[in-house]
């Protein structure tokens, strides 16, 4: 090799043997990862090498032109030896299994009901986290928008507080709504694992219907990675990160950092974009956003030491993010506003500690976070605007007020300030070869004082104060039978949440008014548990079954209420709950030939209960257009994904999904014993019928040797729905369909043969179709993208 | 699950995209396998039945709105059976469609609430069954009064439709800052129903006296609105809030209430806005979905309270729009109860009014927790003061929280009377008498409710 071992390229080596020890010459034996491909050959004392390699997964194909080979192996940051024995009498070249050992494979076989999304090939593209999200199976992401527009995450049915989001095991929430997953550039992201319905303890949070775990990559090789992204609604996104270690001490550095802006100008048209006169007729436009620019920016740091005696590592970090967001509409896109927008900043300390074998078999891991988060809703612009972002004029030809005094509600600039400690900690030891006992722990305490300058100054004085305190245990066992066919978890999670309240009320004392603080606290408390096992029934067929009774504590917003969404707190909310099934299995995948098949599938039940919706209100004296959260809902979900990957040659890489979840209203009675007319019937604003096709082809030494070239097409549907209850279909109800969308997307990238350069270019919705969000909201139409990614891996 | 698994992999064999578009609901065309396949195409009068669908919650109407018309010869038969959530057509609006029609039931004229369509208005022409043809175009209020407006209609043949909107008041102090008052800006509009447009606007602040206002009261909803005799006045009814001055927070405490206020306004300039307050009643005059005040033969405008700490009054406006303090009309005096409460009412000629009425010792529906409870309906005298419930079969869920519509034709009131989630009929009054006989069957589905007859 006699190159410099910190150029982060490392080799393979080898010998290929047959049975009786004797070397094969002239096995050709191809080295492919999604990135690059290699081919050598052994030579004739059965030695091999190829050099040049960065680390990843790769599938290493050994032909000896009567026998076929696969494995698939992990190159992390050494060189690796591997070799290979051939028993040609075994395996004629015919259908072959190949055989896993990916991370990918290893966690979707733990029984779970998990996907996990290599994000390899994304780092290099313009893709959003959100969208490889959203093209996986079973998962649906709500994004009202463009860039940086609210998202909310549906997996298998359920979606907003039900899903949780975490990165390296903390909750999202920790670091503020100014980071948030397009803050992190797939090129930080190792991989992304989607927990459906039933999630492991070491996710210690009240996932009711399911987890979206990002794991970030733990390399510590000298690097220095940068891309560059713009396109289309002058988007713009870079990203760099970097990783110092000093040489002969343990000492490491990592810094990254992220820049976001959108102007989000993209055209809209059809029923809900219409300028409205002054006569309340309508002008049917087609117009550009006005009011949608998004900018979000921040960094991330992290320093301290590996590998020491004491501590396989321990660090401090910083983070510090910003954000500034423009918001177009409500729910529906029917009335445009102007001058709504929310700004945000975090600052986040955080302390991390790992260390294995602390006895033998056991290993802990510390994480201490210190959260201080702002948030600024701004509302105060009193007029009505058109498409046009014009005025809207009345009859005398003067603007006309919004009908609360601002653009969404009443005016506002409302802050909300959060400080926020986090405390995660957990305990794995290993009792027997391949027997875990785990234990999780995670402490939050959220402390939250508002303010609002457009109210008087005596409504200010009179701002509440805000405490939440959560605790989540989780004990898990983790198993392993039968030469590791068998492979069951069992976990057992205890949630605790105490609340407190202080408000400042005047009373009458001694005949003058004094201001007292009115002080109310409340704690529950709720155990729920689950498990997940697999069993293999042959090498390359899995069976995987899980089931959880879930959790999930009323969070802040609904308990303490958030004014700037006339939500009002509501102290008394009881946990939602949810029993959650899932059984499905994993074939493959199976190799004939140059083609690779693979196939799973998954069906689940969600039985939701005490859901907490949203108070309608139905007796006369509920003056307030303001409702709280209450337990009352009861819906199932039923429903199936199912996946298909096929490969030819490592060139052609075919995915293709499907996912059909009915999330239906279950609650069955009224109160006569009756059964009610949407019993058992599709709750409204949700898809409920979902597919991707995704296809890939590379070609390799396109105007250059050993550079590589991808192309790429994505096609979505999604089926049409109803935005109310449809228990049956009767005239009228046409008005209420989000019709059946069809969007397809097209890239190509192109890595030149020094690796360090890969330039890519993406079209979305090629075609300029209209597609939407749950409540009819136009995303963006065709638009284009190009991206450059550099990494210096030599200093 | 099994069957879905067998589905699935029929459908990945094919693996072609197009199996992918094949959508798992069923191609019934809507409507018309009921009762009423074909629907008479002539009749002296439609009338229309209006149901509230549920949403999450039994009987909360939330869920939208269904209408459904049928002959005046079907209404009246009671071996007719009106499958209105059935066969019915689904008007535009997510939640609760705030309906009125025209006098001879001719057309039906809604305004959206809530939702994208929220404010829309829309007018159709009544062809019998679940044909409504729409027509004239869409109108959208919604800039001027919010995508859940509250309007009704005035009684001038069908011209004119009124819709008022107050913004959320905001608390004013000085610059020590001590509270001054809360105050809100009012929106008033005017729709032309013949045309479908918007025909004038106006907004105003609707100071009190500053006694008042001091004290924390406020305006902080208009609705139904009435149009006077002379024809030069509309009078607003009120929604009255207070604010606690120490606190400058919405007063939820037991604080003594104003007598009742309205806002008489110049028509149709929409100008000068100015308050008239009530010595006997001490309730709200908004009422809640539909009209709260009519005018009478004898040039008075009568108006109900509603949150009336003495229960429910009639109020009398006179000829010279000021509230007539020597008819003292107690709905609780008259109706020998507690607490009176009008949900919903009608004049029907003569000084003769039909009122849909709860009270404080109403028994409580099973349903929204025993937050409703059940109502009645009275044949009112308002020159002689009285007031008699009409003999119908009542229940505990029976309630008009919700109700809006009375069709008033030919000497008769058509009302359509069930509980919630319960088959119930229409009944026709004679308006003289009072008597009630049993029109058409109204048949229901569980957790819904009707909400009216046009």
């Amino acid at each position: 090799m006699g190159q410099n071992s910190s150029e982060n390229q490392y080799s393979i080596q080898g010998y290929v043997k047959d049975k009786n020890n004797d070397p094969i010459k002239g096995a050709n034996i191809n080295i492919s990862s999604t990135k690059h491909t290699f081919d050598v050959q052994s030579g004739k004392d059965g030695k091999y090498f190829q050099a040049g390699l960065t680390p990843g997964v790769y599938i290493i194909e050994i032909n000896t032109g009567s026998y076929l080979e696969h494995h698939q192996i992990v190159l992390s940051n050494k060189n690796l030896e591997k070799n290979f024995i051939i028993d040609e009498s075994k395996n004629a070249l015919d259908e072959v299994l190949l055989k896993f050992t990916s991370v990918k494979s290893e966690i979707e076989k733990k029984g779970f009901a998990v996907n996990v999304i290599e994000t390899e090939d994304a780092s290099l593209r313009n893709i959003q986290t959100n969208e490889l999200l959203n093209r996986t199976v079973g998962i649906k992401v709500r994004q009202n928008g463009g860039l940086g527009s609210s998202v909310d995450y549906n997996i298998n049915g359920l979606s907003g507080n039900a899903v949780r989001i975490f990165i390296d095991g903390i909750p999202i929430s920790t670091y503020g709504s100014s980071f948030d997953l397009n803050s992190l550039s797939p090129a930080l992201i190792e991989r992304i694992e989607v927990y459906k319905g039933v999630v492991p303890g070491h996710l210690s949070d009240d996932a009711l219907g399911g987890a979206i775990n990002v794991v970030l990559k733990k390399d510590t090789n000298n690097h220095l990675n940068a891309s560059l992204s713009y396109g289309s609604f002058n988007t713009t996104q870079a990203n760099f990160n970097g990783i110092y270690n000093a040489e002969n001490s343990n000492f490491f550095f990592k810094a990254s950092g992220f820049y976001n802006y959108s102007d989000n100008d993209y055209e809209v048209w059809g029923k809900f974009v219409r300028n409205i006169l002054p006569n309340g007729r309508y002008d049917y436009v087609r117009a550009k956003r006005f009011n949608d620019a998004f900018e979000s920016y921040g960094a991330v740091t992290e320093l301290g030491f590996t590998d020491l005696k004491w501590a396989d590592k321990i660090s401090i970090g910083y983070n510090r993010s910003d954000l500034y967001n423009e918001i177009q509409h409500g729910a529906f896109m029917s009335i445009p506003y102007k001058g709504r927008f929310t700004e945000a900043a975090a600052n986040v300390f955080n302390l991390n500690y790992t260390k294995t074998d602390i006895v033998k078999g056991l290993d802990a891991n510390l994480t201490g976070i210190y959260s201080q988060r702002e948030r600024v809703i701004n509302d105060t612009v009193r007029w009505n605007y058109n498409w046009y972002g014009e005025r809207s004029l009345d009859m005398d030809g003067d603007p006309i007020l919004r009908p609360n005094g601002a653009q969404q509600g009443q005016p506002t600039i409302e802050t909300i300030d959060r400080d926020i400690y986090t405390f995660r900690g957990g305990l794995k030891y290993e009792v027997l070869e391949g027997q875990n006992i785990l234990f999780n722990h995670m402490y939050t305490d959220i402390d939250r004082t508002q303010d609002d300058i457009m109210r008087s100054g005596l409504e200010r004085n009179f701002m509440e104060r805000r405490y939440l305190t959560k605790n989540i245990s989780s004990f898990t066992y983790e198993g392993s039978f039968f030469d590791e066919k068998l492979k069951p978890t069992v976990f057992t999670k205890f949630y605790q949440q105490r609340i407190k309240k202080i408000d400042p009320v005047v009373e009458r004392q001694n005949g003058s008014d004094v201001i007292v603080f009115d002080e109310f606290s409340r704690s529950i408390s709720e155990t729920g548990y689950g498990g997940a096992i697999s069993y293999l029934l042959s090498p390359a067929i899995v069976i995987l079954g899980s089931a959880e009774k879930a959790i999930r504590l009323p969070s802040e917003g609904e308990t303490f209420g958030a004014p700037g969404e006339n939500v009002v707190g509501n102290s008394d909310l009881n946990p939602e709950r949810s029993d959650n099934f899932n059984l499905g299995f994993k074939l493959g995948p199976y190799k004939y030939l140059k083609h690779q098949i693979s196939i799973s599938a998954n069906g689940f039940l969600r039985d939701t209960k005490d859901k907490l919706v949203r108070q309608t209100q139905t007796n006369l004296n509920d003056a307030v257009q303001t409702a709280p959260f209450e337990n009352l809902g009861r819906t199932e979900s039923i429903g199936f994904d199912a996946e298909l990957n096929y490969m030819f040659d490592n060139n052609l890489n075919v995915l293709v999904n499907v996912s059909k979840f009915d999330t239906r209203f279950a609650n069955r009675l009224d109160s006569n014993g009756n059964v009610l007319s949407i019993y058992d019937i599709q709750i409204p604003n949700e898809p409920f019928f979902t597919a991707n096709a995704n296809v890939r082809y590379s070609l390799k030494n396109i105007f250059q040797k050993n550079s590589l070239m991808n192309f790429y097409y994505n096609l979505s549907f999604v089926d049409s729905f109803y935005n109310i209850w449809v228990p049956r279909e009767r005239r009228g109800i046409e008005e209420f369909e989000v019709p059946q969308q069809y969007v397809q997307d097209a890239g190509v990238s192109y890595a030149f043969p020094n690796i360090k350069l890969v330039a890519s270019l993406d079209v979305k919705n090629i075609f300029d179709r209209q597609a939407y969000d749950n409540f009819a909201v136009q995303k963006p139409g065709r638009s284009f993208f190009l991206k450059l990614n550099y990494t210096i891996t030599n200093f | 699950m099994k069957r879905n698994f067998i589905k699935l992999f029929s459908g990945l064999a094919i693996v072609g995209f197009s199996a992918l578009t094949v959508s798992c609901s069923d191609d019934d065309t809507p409507g018309d396998q009921g009762e009423n396949p074909n629907p008479p195409s002539e009749t002296e009068r439609w009338f229309t039945v209006a149901g509230g669908i549920m949403d999450e919650t039994p009987g909360n109407g939330n869920g939208g709105t269904v209408i459904y018309s049928v002959s005046k010869e079907d209404i009246e038969d009671p071996n007719h059976e009106i499958r209105l959530f059935e066969n019915g057509y689904q008007v535009r609006s997510q939640r609760t469609a705030r309906l009125q029609a025209s006098e001879d039931g001719s057309t039906m004229f809604n305004i959206a609430y809530g939702g994208d369509s929220g404010g829309e208005f829309s007018k159709y022409l009544v062809e019998g069954g679940d044909e409504f043809v729409p027509t004239g175009g869409v109108v959208n209020i919604s800039q001027y009064a919010g995508t859940a407006p509250r309007w009704v209609k005035l009684f001038d043949g069908d011209q004119t439709g009124v819709a008022m909107n107050v913004t959320s008041p905001q608390v004013t102090t000085d610059d020590d800052g001590n509270y001054l008052y809360t105050r809100g800006t009012a929106t008033a509009i005017t729709i032309d129903l013949q045309d479908a447009l918007i025909s004038n606007n106006n907004d105003f602040e609707v100071p009190l006296s500053e006694e008042e206002e001091a004290q924390g009261f406020h305006i902080f909803r208009l609705d139904t609105p009435v149009l006077n005799e002379a024809g030069d006045k509309i009078i607003i009814g009120t929604w009255m809030r207070k604010t606690d001055p120490s606190t400058g927070e919405n007063d939820t405490n037991d604080f003594e209430r104003l007598g009742s206020k309205a806002i008489v306004l110049d028509y149709p300039s929409l100008e000068n806005p100015q308050v008239i307050t009530s010595t006997l009643g001490h309730g709200d005059t908004s009422g809640y979905r539909s009209f709260n005040s009519f005018l009478a033969e004898d040039g008075n405008i009568y108006q109900a309270t509603q949150r009336d700490p003495n229960g429910s009054y009639i109020l009398r406006i006179n000829s010279d729009n000021e509230y007539d303090n020597s008819y003292d009309f107690s709905l609780d005096s008259a109706l020998g109860v507690q607490g009176a409460y009008v949900e919903s009412w009608r004049y029907v000629g003569n000084n003769i009014a039909y009122v849909m009425y709860r009270h404080d010792g109403s028994a409580p529906s099973n349903f929204n927790d025993g937050g409703s409870s059940q109502s009645f309906l009275a044949r009112v005298d308002l020159s002689a003061m009285t007031a008699e419930n009409v003999d119908l079969p009542y229940d505990a869920d029976m309630y008009f929280q919700q109700y809006q519509g009375f069709a008033v034709y030919e000497g008769n009131v058509y009302v359509s009377i069930s509980s919630v989630g319960q088959d119930g009929h229409v009944y026709i009054i004679d308006a003289e008498t009072g008597e009630a006989t049993e029109g058409a069957q109204l048949i229901n589905e569980p957790g819904n409710h009707f909400v009216g007859v046009f």
